[in-house]
């Protein structure tokens, strides 16, 4: 980027736009400059190296050679955990401030981590699932992150709770994976110090978002037991809570796309909110009593995720004004409203879900058109388009109804982003 | 600073020593000084991305009869002694809340109850599982149903337990290794 710029700048010293001089100096500028992509591009090698050759020893141990005595087995199995805290030992008693190092070193150092505990159940044929297995292993590898400030052990890290925790709960039916949760608020200090107290919004922070946002939206559902229906309370409220989070300036970024609180928060409520427009959820939850629902494990997990959203949205309107206001912001508020209706009258709580996903496309575009974004706006007639696909299928309006609907909505899409574009074009 | 992260870079290493070398003690101390115990068993051949191929081991000395169900529940904590049969095969003896004063005895967890008369208390037995070679996992199984249809052979886990803790040594086909006769096996079609 930096020489196509200098490539401009005979142009523009003709052109008289800048000196003969400024444009000496701009060169000599930018020839100082150390570049910031070939430290990148180490960074990323680095980490790739390391994550293979790891990896490598991984499946090279997991052959199981059976023909090494056991002593042998074991000493080998060590090697790789010695020479990785042998070489991340020297670079913090270097004080090395090397980024690449110290990532590829982190990095290969929690596969060494694996690597040893692997060798000595397998030598001692000791029992433990799977789950087990990488419970231990993130328990002694959540140090590396802290100790190195590595990125991407932390990503490794929560990669590994969260098979953790699906093994547990998903795989093995095993409880709530109570251990995912300790696990995961023990790495938020490292996310907050490095990304937020820095305020060093690099691609790390972009991958901590997606992986966070990822990672606990698979990992709620562990919480499922008698009432289902209460989860979709919590599911709510937890992408209401990334919605306004994505919200608040501290979770900002440049570009809608990179945000992963207000992709995974938005996506998760139009998804939820669209599968609830049919009738099984509201046919399943009538007739029953909240006392009944209250006294399951979802009970308690919906209500502090609830919460915590509360907070989160009264913090937000402190600085935002309630116009401004992203309004999936209050999915969760309109949820619970409409779950004690569907109680008792669920086909009018079924209709209400649709008005709000209306409200809410509408909302959407009219961002898009004031933000004069024409992702936002193609999202928000996307929505609608979903919901009258959704109604294909369950109601009984007529084909031509139906027609008419679709053929409406594709005039909608081509006009709105017909008019946008001829408004940027008068604005250039 | 630098002293911080360096004390802490000590403290971490000692940890990630600790845990595997503790691990190692623990089961040497049980092939040591345990008690060898012969488990009847069936194999069968999955594998574990880290750890490699293995064959699961399904015991049959995994319960106890109670006259009285002594309101055990799933999930319980138990110790179970062990003792041998005329065959010289491991079956559960009793089953106990506290730790027994001496050993050998497992600690386990209960799995579940028979609800009818007389009550079968079953539990986990947590060394069900035996690293192999990754291509002598499928051979083991292979070996298992061959010797199955002689009536004669009979396969088994030989068990070391100690205070608590057991670890499986071998897996053996008629007092030979399987590892032993995969082996022999390989050199004959060689």
């Amino acid at each position: 980027m930096n020489k196509n710029f200098l490539r401009d700048l005979p142009e523009l010293v003709r052109a008289q736009v800048i000196s003969d001089d400024t444009a000496q100096k701009i060169t000599a500028y930018y020839n100082n400059k150390p570049s910031t992509s070939n430290s990148r591009l180490f960074i990323v090698f680095g980490i790739l190296g390391a994550l293979l050759v790891g990896m490598g020893i991984v499946l090279i141990i997991a052959h199981n050679w059976d023909t090494l005595p056991r002593t042998a087995k074991l000493v080998i199995g060590f090697v790789p955990l010695f020479i990785g805290q042998a070489v991340c030992g020297y670079l913090i008693l270097k004080g090395s401030d090397s980024k690449s190092w110290r990532e590829g070193c982190a990095t290969f150092l929690f596969f060494a981590v694996a690597i040893s505990i692997s060798i000595v159940s397998q030598v001692y044929n000791i029992e433990g699932n799977f789950g087990q297995f990488l419970l231990l292993w993130m328990a002694l590898a959540i140090p590396i992150v802290y100790v190195l400030r590595s990125s991407m052990a932390s990503l490794l890290f929560i990669c590994g709770i969260t098979w953790h925790a699906c093994e547990v709960a998903y795989f093995n039916s095993q409880g709530y994976a109570v251990w995912y949760w300790v696990l995961l608020i023990a790495i938020l200090p490292f996310y907050y110090h490095e990304f937020f107290r820095r305020h060093n919004k690099n691609n790390f922070f972009y991958f901590h978002s997606w992986f966070l946002t990822t990672s606990v939206t698979v990992c709620l559902g562990v919480f499922i037991d008698n009432h289902g229906e209460l989860l979709m309370i919590a599911y709510l409220s937890l992408f209401s809570a990334f919605v306004i989070l994505s919200e608040l300036n501290a979770f900002a970024t440049t570009r809608v796309l990179s945000n992963a609180y207000l992709v995974v928060g938005s996506l998760g409520i139009m998804v939820l909110l669209l599968t609830l427009s049919f009738d099984w959820y509201w046919n399943e939850l009538s007739g029953t009593s909240f006392e009944g629902i209250a006294s399951g494990a979802e009970f308690p997990v919906a209500a502090s995720l609830s919460c915590v959203a509360g907070v989160l949205l009264f913090i937000l309107l402190r600085t935002t004004h309630f116009t401004d206001v992203n309004s999936k912001s209050f999915a969760f508020i309109l949820f619970i409203v409409l779950f004690f209706i569907g109680l008792n009258s669920p086909t009018a709580a079924q209709l209400l879900v649709n008005v709000i996903i209306l409200v809410f496309a509408v909302n959407t575009i009219r961002r898009g058109a004031r933000q004069n974004h024409l992702g936002i706006l193609n999202y928000g007639l996307l929505i609608i388009t979903a919901l009258i696909l959704c109604r294909f299928f369950d109601t009984d309006f007529s084909f031509v109804i139906r027609g008419l609907l679709f053929i409406a909505v594709g005039v909608g899409f081509f006009g709105a982003n017909f008019y946008m574009i001829q408004q940027r074009k008068k604005t250039e | 600073m630098k002293k911080f992260t360096t004390a802490l870079f000590l403290a971490m290493c000692l940890f990630q020593w600790f845990v595997p070398a503790k691990m190692i003690y623990d089961s040497e101390m049980v092939v040591r000084d345990g008690t060898p115990y012969k488990f009847k068993t069936q194999p069968v051949d999955p594998s574990d991305p880290f750890r490699g191929k293995y064959v699961t081991l399904n015991f049959e000395a995994n319960a106890v009869t109670l006259a009285d169900s002594a309101d055990w529940v799933p999930g319980e904590e138990v110790y179970v002694v062990f003792t041998t049969d005329s065959a010289g095969f491991a079956t559960a003896e009793s089953l106990h809340r506290e730790k027994p004063s001496s050993g050998p005895y497992l600690k386990t967890t209960v799995n579940y109850i028979s609800s009818n008369e007389p009550f079968m208390v079953f539990f986990e037995l947590p060394f069900d599982r035996f690293y192999l070679e990754e291509s002598k996992a499928s051979q083991a199984e292979q070996v298992y149903w061959t010797s199955q249809r002689d009536s004669t052979q009979v396969t088994y886990g030989l068990v070391s337990i100690g205070t608590g803790t057991a670890i499986l040594k071998d897996l053996m086909i008629n007092d030979t290794s399987i590892v032993e006769i995969i082996n022999r096996l390989n050199a004959e079609d060689e």
